[in-house]
């Protein structure tokens, strides 16, 4: 599995690096090879050779530099996601792939527009900051996913949510759904690291990146690992906030 | 409502010390009295602010120590209650009904998302600011809007700007300060410095124009000497810069004098190097500080030993990814077999944000030297898993009762123990009890 990690040194907030751990880890414990690339502002690469691309969170005024770049690779990005490439977004990454986001300083910022979702910012500089649950469905995996959102960015006109809030803001403010999902690209707010906490979706990850190469294979065909700390560390956010565990 | 304020703050603050407490309370009446209570205060001499993310408590206790060395009666908030109920507890408790401040000088530690409403009422003479790294991101949202709070209040600014000039993001401000004289302070090289960093999360761009900050050196996270890789931005001359850094010896040399340093570790240096700048804002003989930093307290949980019939422990506060990496270069240093408990809590005060254990690298403890990792707190499971994908062939155990987790440890004779800030004095205390001290 050939990972390419966009902009690793601008996007890395509130410990997104924990994410490539998991998968990293997760891999090669099932003794699939994992090969983790970077890929930094002006470096040649050809996105569509990977088998998932991942965007983390940035902060605002950094983000900013990174957008023209971001720009430029929009033809090669669109013929990763054709060629079934996985994308995982999360927070400023998710963002990016709408059609703008507005900074928290008022300025609009033109964005990939692959999808017609789109970010206002929070109103008087409001954010929604906490721990999330949400209740997620992706193709044929259903489960309940943990993590902390941190966001000014109110994400509206999102066709396709990712999952529904159980505890927490989503979108934007009693939006009462959670991040994007349309089977190619995986887009969340959820923070946390979002993975260590939520095995089962670095599982669909990874199945969706080995399915580029191997379209017939199936998340069963993942050998299955001991979730023990996982789950106990998912139970106890469970029990904190009343929400039925996973069963 | 002035005089009024200053005489039911004053009371209560006296009431609540009779009863053996203090706190924000009398402040926060004084407030809703007279709102702007505090910008009809007179004070007769020197107003020096402290403020930054780490070591704000030990350098305005140092720069209040070393006011008194200088003859001054100083008015402070010791206590660390740095917040603005806080400040206007402390001085209207210390003033006449006519609002005089009862001391010739003010030393106020103050939390930097405070500045905006400390720097625009009070006579400030000196500003001293340590350092800006991500620290309780989840309270302030990002550290850029801390930075942009403080620099909202400084256009008009005319007092002493106290900078350290080896991290970029305090050198910014003095762009937002053009009235301001500035003293720039920071560190020479040393043993412990690197030329190349990956801690450096908070010194990739130039503040001023966006391009790539290239480092000459770095001495710890993203402090060090830089310089903006297109425009003009970079460390400027210090004026307060010591060398001869002995870290083993704990001593360092400044202006021909050798100082001892007031605790371990390079990050206690620029607090030293911070109060040395501070003398020659406020004109003291930095010499004074000598003995100031000989007998500064080492504040609880910092390296603190405790030790007992051939057994120790260490206790270690940890509060964001920087301070935390500088524990952890302090624990892989020593080779000795030893067992590890880190006690994770989310309450308000910790950051209920917990991601920062994935940018703090957990990794230098996971040596063979280590043995065992007890991990526990209101977060016990998250700091396991943390531990676990970090890839520590060890072993890794869950406590959810920080009793029985400090209990399990004390099991080994040689423990490490890290705990996050409401951890901090109930791990002590179990310490303390378990050792029999």
């Amino acid at each position: 599995m050939r990972v390419c990690w966009m902009y690793h040194d601008i996007m890395d907030l509130y410990g997104d690096k924990g994410n490539m751990l998991v998968l990293s880890k997760r891999c090669k414990d099932r003794g699939i090879p994992f090969e983790l690339d970077t890929c930094g502002i002006g470096e040649e690469k050809d996105l569509s050779s990977y088998d998932l691309l991942f965007f983390g969170g940035g902060a605002d005024k950094e983000q900013l530099s990174l957008i023209p770049d971001l720009l430029s690779r929009k033809e090669n990005i669109a013929k990763a996601i054709d060629e079934k490439t996985f994308v995982l977004l999360i927070c400023g990454g998710y963002q990016m792939f709408g059609k703008y986001y507005v900074a928290a300083d008022g300025s609009k910022i033109e964005c990939l527009g692959f999808y017609d979702y789109r970010t206002e910012t929070g109103a008087e500089g409001s954010r929604c900051i906490g721990n999330i649950v949400i209740d997620a469905q992706l193709d044929d995996l259903h489960t309940k996913m943990v993590g902390f959102e941190n966001h000014g960015g109110q994400t509206v006109g999102v066709d396709h949510p990712l999952g529904k809030v159980l505890y927490g803001c989503g979108n934007s403010f009693d939006a009462g759904w959670e991040g994007f999902y349309d089977g190619k690209v995986l887009g969340t707010y959820l923070h946390g690291p979002l993975l260590p906490k939520n095995p089962k979706i670095a599982d669909f990850v990874i199945t969706k990146a080995l399915q580029k190469k191997d379209p017939g294979f199936q998340m069963s065909d993942l050998q299955p690992l001991d979730d023990t700390l996982e789950n106990s560390a998912r139970e106890a956010l469970f029990k904190r906030f009343e929400i039925e565990g996973d069963k | 409502m002035q005089k009024l304020a200053i005489l039911v703050t004053r009371l209560s603050s006296w009431v609540l010390s009779k009863m053996g407490r203090g706190g924000s309370m009398p402040g926060r009446l004084g407030i809703k009295i007279a709102p702007d209570c505090l910008n009809h205060l007179k004070f007769g001499g020197p107003v020096i602010l402290v403020t930054g993310t780490n070591g704000k408590t030990s350098t305005a206790n140092m720069v209040s120590d070393l006011m008194e060395e200088a003859g001054y009666k100083v008015v402070t908030n010791r206590k660390g209650d740095n917040l603005r109920v806080g400040i206007t507890s402390t001085l209207l408790s210390h003033c006449s009904l006519s609002g005089r401040v009862k001391a010739d000088a003010a030393v106020l530690e103050v939390d930097e998302l405070n500045m905006k409403y400390i720097v625009p009422a009070l006579p400030v003479t000196a500003i001293v600011v340590n350092n800006f790294f991500r620290d309780q991101l989840d309270r302030a949202g990002e550290m850029e809007r801390i930075i942009d709070t403080i620099e909202s209040v400084l256009p008009d600014y005319q007092g002493d700007l106290i900078l350290n000039g080896n991290d970029p993001n305090v050198v910014r401000l003095a762009m937002a300060a053009p009235n301001a004289r500035k003293i720039y302070f920071g560190a020479a090289k040393n043993a412990s410095t690197v030329e190349h960093s990956a801690e450096a999360a908070e010194g990739k761009f130039c503040p001023k124009c966006g391009s790539r900050l290239e480092y000459d050196f770095y001495q710890y996270s993203h402090i060090g000497q830089f310089h903006c890789s297109s425009c003009d931005f970079a460390t400027p001359k210090l004026d307060v810069c010591p060398d001869e850094i002995d870290l083993d010896a704990h001593t360092f040399r400044y202006d021909g004098h050798v100082y001892p340093m007031a605790s371990d570790g390079l990050y206690s240096l620029y607090n030293c190097a911070a109060v040395l700048a501070a003398a020659r804002s406020a004109g003291v003989d930095p010499k004074l500080a000598e003995k100031v930093f000989a007998r500064a307290e080492r504040p609880a949980g910092r390296n603190e030993r405790f030790e007992k019939a051939g057994r120790d422990c260490i206790l270690n506060l940890v509060k964001n990814p920087t301070g935390a990496n500088e524990v952890m270069k302090v624990i892989e240093k020593d080779p000795a077999k030893k067992t590890i408990v880190i006690v994770l809590n989310d309450n308000a005060q910790d950051g209920r944000d917990i991601s920062w254990i994935y940018d703090t690298v957990f990794e230098k403890l996971m040596d063979d030297s280590t043995e065992e990792i007890i991990c526990t707190g209101t977060r016990a499971w998250d700091m396991a898993l943390r531990i676990y994908y970090g890839g520590f062939t060890g072993k890794i155990r869950p406590e959810e009762s920080m009793e029985a987790a400090v209990h399990e440890a004390l099991q080994a004779p040689h423990v490490y123990a890290v705990a996050t800030y409401t951890a901090l004095l109930p791990t002590r205390n179990t310490i303390v009890k378990e050792m029999g001290l």
